[in-house]
């Protein structure tokens, strides 16, 4: 008697224990889905036709002769170019000069002792600078050289404002290496640059990556500086985006697949970022 | 910081060089185009300088440009700067306490062991990545637009009818998509912080028969305290000198209703042509920004040296 009310009773509270938990990740499911609920309407209803989508709906017949057209317009491709050619230079240059300064932060040798965190310090004082702070004599030094409206005047100014999140990132993934390997290295008579090229940048090379991988993302959705130094043909898929505001609910299906080509590569690079973005944060910030 | 310390000691054989090689490409590189055009803004700041007058020399003007901004002639009326900073204070401090509190809400339900709780919190993530002007202009045309958006169509089915968001309430939309976009990052940082408390912490709140109230708010929340400043600090920097989302909803309207700092320095210089002017408005913005994060970042040393 006795035991059988035990077991009923434990059955009775696993059975409650299952169904709060179905209810927790409904709810869960339901504010997450409505969440991202409107980068899911804008993916979806790209597969629409300009009349299919002057009515919102999440039900239709999907086609992809809108996603043609927009792939069919050259000056689409005009922005795509010039915002690949953006990121891949941009992040490609902040690792060359970013990952260095950070194996040399932590690892390197320097007159004095608190150098080293004098200059990391440095680099995350100019993460807080806005770029307000440089756009006027940017924009009117770049008009007397010549650089305004070109590809190269702005990505000069993306290395500069990128180079100290690779550093930032970085050094929190080098600070976790053991010392004692490059010591060991050091007195088999490997040079610095050997340490850094065969040893460090292999052992933190997921690190590296994903801080890449973020600095993509920060230079594809860039927009303040991007807007004001580039002109027409230079433009990047941003600017592209923002000619957009005064069409007042016109070609919605357009907008939704444009903006589906715009926005889907940064998220899916974001997501695979992601666990540097808490790392560099937690890493470099919490712990002082 | 410690490690290059004890690497100091461990090899006294290699005395011969330092390692500035390393470190110099980047800091002048750095230092070119970020700190010397921000010293170039503080010069021209001082400057009468009015790029669409090229007949006028270039005068010094000392404080001028910041008087023209600051200078409070009548209570009554007082210089529009004041209402920009209003706005951008409003916008900025808004969104800030929207993202702690539903952060940190979100932050806690997604901290659940549920299946597929990754595809969840990745699904939570996706906004934050969405760049500024895309979320913009997909918001007012497929929300907030009062005839083909979500928003109008809701409304008008229930029977109301549904006003321009836009242009009625331009600071609220600007807040929400805001807080859309940067929740998200409160969320991941949160998270981060909720996920690195000892297990057995938790384990004997549950022996000792905590509530679910005070588990949350009187022993996670001040856990986490440390995160929740460093996602503070670090939306702060980012959404205050936020410029595409704002040029694309509103536009600043109506008016200078929805005007924030980035934006006037942005029609200073491209509308008014005042370079002199502008580099006032980016100086006083610039100093602002700095003053808020050094009173967040010192919290947050305290906070540390008392923990240790």
């Amino acid at each position: 008697m006795q035991d059988n009310y035990i077991q009923r009773k434990k059955r009775g509270m696993r059975v409650r224990r299952l169904v709060g938990k179905l209810i927790l990740t409904l709810i869960i499911y339901t504010i997450a889905l409505f969440y991202f609920s409107p980068i899911l309407y804008m993916f979806l209803s790209g597969f629409k036709t300009e009349q299919q989508a002057v009515m919102p709906s999440f039900f239709f017949k999907p086609t992809l002769a809108t996603y043609k057209k927009v792939l069919g317009d050259p000056t689409m491709y005009q922005y795509l170019r010039n915002s690949l050619l953006q990121v891949l230079v941009g992040t490609g240059a902040s690792l060359l000069f970013g990952v260095p300064a950070a194996f040399a932060l932590v690892f390197g040798k320097l007159k004095k002792k608190d150098s080293a965190g004098k200059f990391y310090l440095w680099f995350i004082t100019t993460i807080l600078l806005p770029p307000v702070a440089v756009l006027i004599p940017l924009f009117t030094l770049y008009q007397k050289l010549q650089l305004i409206n070109t590809p190269f005047g702005v990505m000069l100014a993306y290395i500069g404002f990128h180079i100290p999140i690779v550093v930032w990132m970085v050094y929190s993934f080098f600070s976790d290496l053991p010392i004692e390997i490059f010591e060991a290295a050091g007195l088999d008579g490997c040079t610095k640059v050997q340490q850094m090229v065969k040893i460090a940048i292999p052992l933190a090379r997921t690190g590296i990556i994903s801080a890449g991988l973020l600095v993509a993302v920060f230079i594809w959705n860039e927009f303040f500086l991007g807007f004001n130094l580039t002109g027409n043909p230079t433009a990047t898929l941003p600017v592209y985006m923002s000619r957009f505001r005064e069409q007042q609910g016109m070609f919605v299906a357009q907008l939704s697949a444009s903006s589906t080509i715009a926005v889907l590569p940064a998220i899916i690079l974001g997501w695979m970022s992601q666990k540097a973005l808490v790392k560099g944060l937690t890493g470099g910030a919490v712990k002082g | 910081m410690t490690s290059g310390a004890i690497h100091h000691m461990g090899s006294p054989m290699n005395t011969r060089k330092y390692d500035y090689g390393f470190i110099l490409p980047a800091v002048i590189f750095v230092a070119i185009m970020t700190q010397v055009p921000f010293l170039l803004t503080i010069i021209y700041s001082f400057l009468r300088w009015n790029l669409s007058r090229p007949d006028i020399p270039r005068t010094f003007a000392g404080f001028d440009n910041y008087a023209y901004f600051l200078k409070i002639d009548t209570l009554k009326h007082l210089p529009e700067f004041y209402s920009i900073l209003w706005q951008t204070f409003f916008i900025t401090g808004t969104t800030l306490i929207l993202c702690s509190v539903g952060g940190f809400l979100l932050a806690v339900l997604l901290d659940h062991d549920i299946p597929g709780i990754n595809i969840a919190r990745t699904l939570m993530l996706g906004p934050f990545f969405v760049m500024s002007t895309a979320s913009g202009v997909i918001w007012k045309t497929t929300i907030f637009n009062t005839t083909f958006g979500w928003y109008g169509v809701i409304m008008k089915s229930l029977g109301f009818t549904p006003v321009d968001l836009v242009s009625y309430h331009p600071l609220a939309v600007i807040i929400v998509l805001f807080t859309w976009q940067w929740m998200p990052f409160f969320i991941l940082v949160l998270l981060a912080g909720l996920q690195g408390i000892p297990n057995d912490l938790i384990d004997s709140m549950k022996i000792d028969g905590v509530n679910w109230f005070q588990g949350i708010f009187g022993i996670k929340l001040p856990l986490i305290m440390t995160h929740m400043r460093v996602a503070i600090m670090l939306g702060l920097v980012f959404i205050i000198k936020e410029f595409g989302l704002i040029l694309v909803t509103t536009a600043g309207g109506p008016g200078t209703r929805s005007y924030t700092l980035p934006y006037a320095v942005y029609m200073q210089i491209f509308s008014a042509n005042n370079v002199g002017r502008a580099g006032a408005l980016a100086t006083m913005t610039v100093l602002l920004t700095l003053v808020l994060v050094n009173l967040i970042y010192r919290s947050i040393v305290k906070r540390n040296t008392q923990y240790m």
